[in-house]
């Protein structure tokens, strides 16, 4: 029995972090619009949160910015990636249709925001402990680490949810790892470049604050990952 | 009863298992248009092997090729954004003439490597699976295509977008691989290593094709090749120049 048969009821974010994987499986066999919004509403909320609090560290426009373009990033990556995901869990063994794939991108997103979202306190409280002028500073460096870390925490959280989900769905451990490996791929792959076009996150303070950079479609993020390892051999 | 392609062996007997294609209840459901045949090729890959046998076999064969015609156009549209211009135009043609010309080269062998391997496939089944494979990586392609087109948008490498353009291709080439590997073990295919091996024979024609039909990607002074070349030997001097040419993002300053 579904204790949260209205989609908009809010008790059913816990429900999703504890991942009631038969709960879940029932949501994304049905047709609930207000779901969906309920999960989107969550992501610009929660990632919102996060980037608002990311980006209070330079200027409270960064912090704006940010607070936009965090759910921009999940959104974008969900959408270039909804059809391919949909071909790959099919074809990789889970029988699933486009809209339950989209749903549960949506899903595991929606619960890396809300740890996201969680954990922003604690990002707001020590980058503003931090000096902007720190910027080559190893306080700001430890702040830049916490934040990687808990973004790479709420990624593996996530992913751990979606794979009881999917091995739920599929009656399988290796469909389901299969399926989450090549969706974890692709959308890592996709968001490492959707993040780079919409650089800057922390932002410099020599450089002034934008919501893009103006050669935001100037080079790509792998392209830039290739010059620095090129300089660091070369160097060598 | 279809003879050429029949239903997988059932696991109770003691026979093979192979999870794509089995527990397929509705085999015999025939395919309604373009639409049901892209997803059966997507869920039920069984129910098209099997429909290649039936007497609508033909018109199946006629449909994949057409979804693969379709989508290598829509696919090679994103390709041609790169360069823009003409080869908006010439990127779909070449890529829409390209894979089933490769297909077309290759079919002989593979009719030959699945006889080899003890298949009972005739010429007009093998013509099925490859138009299968052709559909199926086609339809793969048009997954990819929003991230090709992001990634379009963002460099002026070609060698960044050609490498990324091949990673897209080799997946949906393997998926495509895949379907024909599952259509030949139920023709009584005893050995699949000649089908094995024409599946690289089959990679390396159509890279070529990639290379005969140049520019696809870039751009040239003329709409094809003045010059013969193996493809190795293009992608070499592609890069080459790609070392030489330094970009305008090359030079900005790391952002955070």
């Amino acid at each position: 029995m579904d204790p949260v048969s209205k989609p908009l009821d809010p008790r059913q974010l816990p429900l999703l972090l504890q991942g009631e994987a038969s709960l879940i499986g029932e949501w994304i066999e049905r047709r609930e619009g207000a779901r969906v919004l309920f999960q989107i509403v969550v992501i610009v909320l929660g990632a919102g949160l996060f980037g608002a609090a990311v980006g209070s560290w330079r200027d409270p426009m960064q912090s704006l910015f940010l607070a936009i373009k965090l759910p921009l990033i999940l959104g974008l990556t969900a959408a270039g990636n909804g059809l391919l995901n949909g071909m790959l869990a099919p074809l990789l063994g889970l029988n699933i249709s486009f809209r339950q794939s989209l749903l549960l991108v949506l899903m595991s997103f929606t619960i890396s925001s809300a740890i996201l979202a969680a954990f922003s306190p604690i990002v707001f409280f020590m980058l503003w402990n931090t000096p902007t002028t720190a910027i080559s500073g190893s306080a700001f460096y430890i702040a830049l680490l916490l934040n990687v870390a808990i973004i790479a925490f709420a990624g593996i959280a996530a992913s751990v949810r979606l794979l009881a989900l999917l091995q739920r769905l599929s009656g399988d451990r290796g469909i389901a790892m299969k399926v989450l490996f090549a969706w974890l791929a692709g959308n890592l792959f996709l968001g490492a470049q959707i993040s780079w076009n919409l650089r800057p996150f922390i932002g410099s303070p020599e450089m002034e604050v934008q919501f893009m950079r103006d050669d935001a479609f100037a080079g790509t993020f792998y392209e830039s990952i290739f010059r620095v390892l090129h300089g660091l051999i070369t160097q060598i | 009863m279809n003879e050429n392609f029949p239903a997988p062996p059932n696991p109770a007997d003691g026979g093979p298992n192979p999870p794509e294609l089995d527990a397929v209840a509705n085999e015999a459901a025939p395919i309604k248009g373009p639409a049901d045949c892209v997803e059966s090729l997507l869920r039920e890959p069984g129910r098209i092997l099997f429909q290649l046998g039936q007497k609508d076999g033909p018109r199946l064969v006629a449909t994949l090729l057409g979804i693969a015609l379709g989508c290598s156009l829509i696919y090679g549209s994103i390709v041609g954004l790169f360069s823009r211009g003409e080869q908006i135009y010439y990127a779909p043609i070449k890529i829409a003439v390209g894979l089933p010309l490769s297909g077309l080269i290759c079919l002989p062998s593979l009719y030959i490597f699945a006889a080899l391997g003890g298949s009972k496939a005739r010429l007009a089944d093998v013509l099925g699976l490859l138009a299968g494979l052709l559909a199926l990586s086609s339809i793969m392609l048009i997954g990819f295509a929003p991230v090709a087109w992001i990634f379009s948008e963002s460099t002026q490498s070609l060698a960044m977008m050609g490498a990324l353009h091949f990673g897209f291709w080799f997946i949906a080439v393997y998926f495509g691989l895949k379907f024909l590997h599952a259509g030949f073990r139920r023709t009584q295919m005893r050995a699949s290593e000649g089908v094995s091996v024409w599946m690289v024979i089959f990679v390396i024609v159509a890279l070529q094709m990639t290379t005969a039909l140049r520019p696809i990607l870039g751009t040239a002074d003329t709409v094809l090749p003045t010059e013969k070349r193996f493809f190795l030997a293009h992608w070499a001097e592609n890069l080459r120049i790609n070392a030489n040419y330094k970009a305008p993002a090359a030079n900005a300053p790391a952002t955070r």
